[in-house]
């Protein structure tokens, strides 16, 4: 996990700074969001179904016009789920009791894409939201408390729609609510996709 | 409103680490209980409805990478009693070694500082120190003819295992056809010894004699 945060921490450093030497003053806005996520299909039946409120995203925008953004948006969020003993066929004829406890860890990276349609005018902006990149995986697995670890990184797309909300008419920052739709197709060890529909709240402000 | 790019990433930094520092440990939310699990293997060719009697040993072997002793402690004794109390509840006849049982039951605590133990070199373990002092076939070796994964065991593991001592004559060795292995915290306390053997039995239910 350690090198997974370092990893994040230059791609930080890398959207930050290239989104703020691009842009124009006013330009760039950052967006700090509280996230809560909830496992969905093979995820949620077979790995965690657990939700999880340990998350948080962040999001670098550049505003190239008044309906459209790009950016950079990464995150982190922690999926845990301990599930009751039972007995587990480990092999042709062995057999395991244990209590068996997921444990995953994931740091999207993303290049995202921000459609406004009604602009940066109004009380409430709507928005859609799409994105693409590599989320950072951390899969421990236990058996009693006997674990096995996998790292590895997947594809990962996103599709989402939300509101900003500025604090005054005149303001360039203001608070942020939205959902996405995540699609990673991990794939690893048989465990298929790990899907996730994810709501967040944050705010959003200027840096540049 | 307006932050500098530098003070940003600083802030970033500092919420990353804190988000992470919110997960939840595993390995902290276990109760001592939890932390233990139970594994059991099986020849699948033994039928253990055409046994009918079985002797136990009166002390545990202690295999501690190489080398092995015997030993009987309070919480070994405790071992040794539950996995007699069990196997007759299955409907198996306790006898003496002299009296030709069809199954020889060991109970052995296993060490490793390697931090991994084979069960095929495991199993070697009674084709010296063990083999004459325990069944007296010492003209036959030890067969396993099944295997768990390579197990790392550091903090240690208690063993109970079968020896299909009715048959060895015909096959000229000694087969094991069931193995039971408790791993986890607490393990060596007389206290737990039979809830941890009665787990054993409990997950597998084709032991049974057919009287």
């Amino acid at each position: 996990m350690k090198k997974i945060l370092n990893i994040a921490a230059v791609t930080i450093f890398l959207l930050v700074t290239s989104a703020t030497v691009h842009a124009q003053k006013g330009d760039v806005k950052f967006n700090l969001n509280y996230n809560y996520s909830m496992p969905m299909g093979n995820f949620k039946d077979n790995i965690i179904s657990n939700s999880s409120p340990r998350g948080g995203t962040g999001e670098i925008i550049y505003n190239f016009s008044s309906k459209l953004a790009i950016g950079g948006a990464f995150g982190y969020q922690d999926y845990y789920q301990k599930y009751p003993r039972a007995v587990y066929k480990t092999g042709p004829n062995e057999t395991t009791s244990a209590v068996l406890s997921n444990s995953i860890q994931t740091v999207p990276v993303m290049a995202k894409l921000t459609y406004s349609p009604a602009g940066n005018g109004g009380a409430v902006q709507p928005y859609l939201s799409g994105g693409a990149g590599a989320a950072f995986v951390d899969f421990k697995q236990y058996l009693g408390e006997f674990g096995s670890a996998t790292n590895s990184v997947s594809f990962v797309a996103q599709a989402g729609a939300g509101v900003f909300i500025p604090f005054g008419k005149l303001s360039a920052a203001g608070l942020r609510l939205g959902a996405d739709y995540n699609y990673v197709p991990y794939n690893k060890d048989g465990f298929g996709a790990l899907n996730t529909l994810d709501v967040h709240a944050g705010v959003y402000f200027p840096i540049r | 409103m307006k932050m500098k790019s530098s003070a940003l990433i600083t802030v970033l930094l500092g919420v990353i680490v804190f988000v992470s520092s919110c997960s939840k440990q595993p390995l902290n939310n276990l109760t001592q209980d939890e932390t233990r699990i139970y594994i059991t293997d099986r020849d699948s060719s033994a039928n253990f409805a055409t046994y009918k009697t079985f002797s136990i040993s009166d002390s545990v072997a202690v295999i501690h990478d190489q080398y092995a002793n015997k030993a009987l402690t309070a919480s070994d004794s405790a071992y040794i009693a539950a996995t007699t109390k069990y196997m007759q509840q299955r409907g198996y006849v306790l006898v003496s070694r002299s009296q030709n049982p069809d199954i020889g039951v060991d109970v052995s605590r296993v060490y490793s500082t390697t931090g991994v133990i084979n069960y095929y070199d495991y199993s070697g373990y009674y084709g010296g120190y063990y083999d004459p002092y325990y069944w007296g076939y010492s003209d036959y070796g030890y067969y396993m003819p099944y295997a768990y994964d390579v197990y790392q065991i550091t903090e240690g593991a208690m063993s109970v295992d079968m020896l299909d001592l009715k048959n060895a004559s015909t096959n000229k060795k000694i087969n094991f056809i069931w193995t039971g292995l408790i791993r986890g915290e607490g393990i060596f306390s007389a206290d737990n010894a039979d809830t941890q053997v009665k787990a054993l039995f409990d997950q597998s239910t084709y032991i049974k004699a057919n009287n």
